[in-house]
């Protein structure tokens, strides 16, 4: 086998995993960073790929510098394209490149996954056409391209505004933007404003350019149905909601539109904690299952840290100062000596932005009324293309976690391996079955928790042991 | 408060919902308890229906008996007895009509293929000695297993390394969707009045005299004339609460299992290596290892990639493959692979379904059939008493099983 060594390894490439490997190469501890995409950065500080994209964000431009320099200094070895698909036991980190797979052993390890968008099931949401607004604005960062002609935005939180804006800067028009959150609920925020100036001038820039290219910002309504004509998205329907989020279907809107980008927040991609065997909690403000936390970052195993989303949605300016964190942390434990003092200075700017991450989670958190929208035939796996009927026909004749539903209807079974339908239908089972969210369990992720091929770990050369 | 009726099954796999619909079939009314054990045999099981390739010992890879013991009559391990071969072909025939009358009552395919067969790929010169011993041990009978040269089996199947020398074709292996066998059998059983309990683990079996009077579980106490332990790879430390001793261990096999393909494989596959098959679903199952490391149900990495390598050298179009996942079950082992079915002599009340290890999906049907009817006082289909606990003597002696070095 194929195994190599490290003092620090750091798992995502991220704004948290960019943080961490600065700070403990700040801190004169080299480490191996670990990122699936060919650039650094992440999902919010993504590079641009050609010239026609956007210019980048200065922010992720700053970390990717950092990180450059002290790669040349021998400080970070970047390992771009790059998974880790499991760990094995005594911490071997199985991870896949240029399609081998091998291990690593590392005696601390940082993981900083992320996190993906919550698209919670409705009737003709799998119609070509209906996209993430993650994958809208990977297309718009990376290659600039405008994801179609007449654009809706729809959801709840400040990635709607934000993706909206930068497509109307590039020159791409968007019909229209529909928030689930009543207005009165966002003018709370800027009361916690001040403690986070940057991200309160990106949004007011972001609401100051939709006015201006008069793209209507609609609040208080939910897209509750994608219409489809030849196989693709012709035109949606929305409607008001009650605080609840359920929709007055008695004042439905249509409305034209070839592509709609939905986002309803951020779920972390925490099933890596899961398959180190971190200690998990419940945490529905927040996006779901998270690892425990220590405040040095450590999760229930000493040696492994986790920061930023994957670790409970909080957005790229905690994620930021986490990863700092951990890997200020991580070099402490690993011998460094004057840390302390940076410590604290973290600890501190994290205690700042707390009131404004809770203000953002009030706001954005999904609501119980999203649920209604699903119907008997609504496909509410995707993977294994499942019904409602079929699911709760398993819930009907005894499973009640998604452990058991599993095998007994697919639920899950497919790639994603529930990321995508667990957040919806832990809360659809658990409101048949009568029990609480949390009680319906996580799901329970098996390696590979990232694609690897079998002909990539039957590269693996030498004795097995 | 105690829940009473006619018979408490404990364990919701394969053996036990088979059992649990045999029962409430008959009339009974039936409560089935699930612990949701994470590392369930039915879970980390193919569905192969080899009734004579399991027999010879090629569902995990020849891992059993393997080739270096000749498999002649009288010299050395026997594959099976040939009575539980029987009973494997048997409980394989009741597939076609259970998928029938399993779809009809609860509307589940279980995914019963038929004309599938199975090919022992043969890859140098001591497994063609292994396929002559097989015939030789079949009796030549080309109902069960076909001899077929390599360009036979290549016409059969493109996707074959090119590099076999041959195959043994046995045409009445066929497979199922083990999960879903295992959840039509349970919603049946519910359309017919059973009381299906989750999350009740047993934590105790109250004893008065010799007869169990109560199941206590975190779920509840129930009581019942009839107790069947249908526990798995648990079923040891379950009889243990009623003070009697079964030699059956958990046997930890790990699985491999592809995205969905195309079809590709036209038929299931064993080699030396492990076994490789296509579900209905598109999936391509690789597994299965053999391992006595008690309950821990992890996969390790040397295991994962041996199972490729097998994989990829048997079909190695399989190579860009992505792999979806890599899980392990715990099949319940006992010291001559039979299952243990029928009552327990210690214990008036208290019979067992249980010890399908490698066998338990084809096994099933039968085994469930046969553990109701003998409760019942009924005849049941095949002699019972290769399958009773009483054959043990007290010695738990597995030394014959293939372990990792722990």
């Amino acid at each position: 086998m194929i195994r190599e060594n490290t003092d620090l390894l750091i798992v995502g490439g991220g704004p948290a995993g960019m943080s961490a490997a600065i700070a403990a190469a700040s801190c004169g501890v080299r480490s191996v960073l670990v990122d699936e995409g060919s650039e650094l950065g992440g999902q919010v500080y993504r590079k641009p790929l050609v010239p026609d994209a956007p210019k980048a964000h200065p922010t992720g431009e700053a970390l990717r510098l950092a990180i450059a320099d002290h790669s040349r200094r021998g400080r970070i070895d970047v390992r771009s394209n790059t998974a880790v698909w499991s760990v094995f036991k005594n911490n071997e980190v199985a991870i896949v490149a240029g399609n081998r797979s091998a291990l690593v052993s590392a005696k601390k390890i940082i993981l900083a996954p992320g996190a993906h968008e919550y698209v919670p099931p409705f009737p003709g949401w799998t119609t070509p056409g209906v996209m993430t607004a993650g994958a809208a604005q990977i297309m718009l960062k990376t290659m600039g391209l405008r994801p179609g002609k007449r654009i809706a935005i729809a959801g709840s939180g400040p990635l709607l505004v934000a993706l909206a804006a930068q497509l109307v800067r590039k020159g791409f028009p968007v019909a229209n933007v529909i928030e689930a959150s009543p207005f009165r609920a966002w003018l709370k925020l800027p009361i916690q404003g001040w403690r986070a100036p940057r991200l309160m001038a990106e949004g007011l820039g972001y609401l100051a350019t939709l006015r201006k290219a008069g793209v209507p910002v609609q609040y208080g309504r939910i897209v509750t149905q994608a219409h489809e004509e030849n196989g693709m998205l012709a035109r949606i329907s929305h409607a008001p909601v009650d605080d609840d989020w359920v929709p007055d279907t008695t004042s439905i809107e249509s409305e034209e539109i070839d592509t709609l980008c939905m986002s309803y927040g951020l779920i972390p991609r925490s099933f890596i904690f899961q398959i180190f065997g971190c200690e998990m909690n419940y945490r529905e403000d927040i996006g779901g299952w998270v690892p425990t936390r220590n405040t040095d970052m450590t999760t229930s195993l000493p040696n492994v840290y986790a920061a930023g989303d994957g670790t409970g949605v909080a957005g790229s300016v905690v994620a930021q100062l986490e990863g700092e964190l951990a890997g200020l942390s991580a070099a402490k434990a690993l011998g460094a000596r004057d840390t302390d003092a940076r410590i604290g200075k973290v600890h501190r700017a994290l205690e700042r932005m707390r009131p404004v991450r809770e203000a953002l989670d009030a706001i954005s958190i999904p609501r119980p009324g999203l649920q209604t929208l699903i119907r008997d035939d609504t496909i509410v796996c995707r993977c294994e293309e499942l019904t409602w009927s079929e699911v709760r026909a398993g819930v009907e004749n005894g499973g009640t976690k998604f452990r058991t539903l599993k095998p007994a209807t697919r639920l899950g079974m497919g790639p994603c391996q529930a990321r995508f339908c667990w957040p919806s239908m832990s809360r659809q089972i658990a409101k048949i079955a009568a029990l609480d969210s949390d009680q319906i369990g996580p799901i329970s992720p098996r390696p590979p928790i990232r694609p690897v091929t079998l002909g990539a770990v039957a590269a693996e050369q030498g004795e097995t042991s | 408060m105690t829940t009473t009726s006619d018979v408490v099954v404990i364990g919701a796999g394969a053996y036990g919902t088979s059992v649990a619909y045999s029962f409430a079939k008959r009339g009974q009314s039936v409560t089935l308890l699930d612990a949701a054990n994470s590392g369930k045999a039915t879970s980390a099981s193919a569905g192969g229906l080899w009734a004579i390739g399991e027999s010879l010992g090629l569902g995990c890879g020849v891992i059993f008996h393997t080739h270096e013991e000749p498999v002649n009559e009288g010299a050395g391990p026997q594959p099976v007895p040939r009575h539980f071969m029987e009973f494997l072909r048997t409980s394989s025939r009741y597939f076609p009509e259970l998928a029938n009358e399993l779809g009809a009552r609860t509307g589940m395919n279980i995914e019963a293929e038929s004309g599938t067969g199975l090919f022992y790929l043969l890859y140098d010169a001591t497994t063609q000695q292994h396929a002559r011993e097989i015939l030789n041990w079949l009796g030549h009978d080309e109902t069960l297993a076909q001899e077929w040269g390599r360009d036979r089996v290549l016409a059969h199947d493109r996707n074959l390394a090119e590099d076999i020398l041959g195959a043994v074709y046995f045409p009445g292996d066929n497979q199922v969707n083990p999960m879903f066998l295992t959840e039509a059998y349970k919603r049946a059983a519910i359309a017919d009045g059973m009381r299906f309990v989750a999350e009740a683990r047993v934590v105790d079996l109250c004893m008065a005299g010799d007869q169990i009077t109560t199941v206590r579980t975190t779920a509840g106490d129930f009581s019942a004339g009839i107790v069947v332990n249908a526990a798995g790879a648990w079923a040891g430390q379950l009889s243990r609460l009623a003070g009697a001793s079964i030699p059956l261990i958990p046997v930890r096999g790990q699985i491999v299992c592809t995205e969905t393909l195309k079809p590709t494989l036209t038929c299931n596959l064993s080699t030396i290596d492990c076994y490789i098959m296509q579900k209905a679903h598109g999936e391509v199952l690789i597994g299965s290892t053999t391992e006595m490391v008690g309950y821990d149900t992890s996969v390790t990495y040397d295991r994962i990639v041996e199972l490729a390598k097998g994989a990829v050298r048997a079909v190695p179009g399989l190579e860009g493959a992505t792999i979806k996942r890599t899980w392990a079950g715990l099949r319940p082992g006992t010291p001559d692979e039979l299952p243990i079915l029928g009552r327990e002599p210690s214990v008036a009340n208290l019979h067992y379904c249980t010890g399908g290890f490698r066998t338990g999906i084809v096994s099933a049907p039968l085994s469930g059939e046969m553990v109701a009817a003998a409760a019942l006082g009924e005849r049941t289909e095949v002699p019972i008493d290769p399958y009773l606990a009483s054959r043990f003597d007290s010695k738990l002696d597995l030394s014959h099983f293939e372990t990792t070095a722990a």
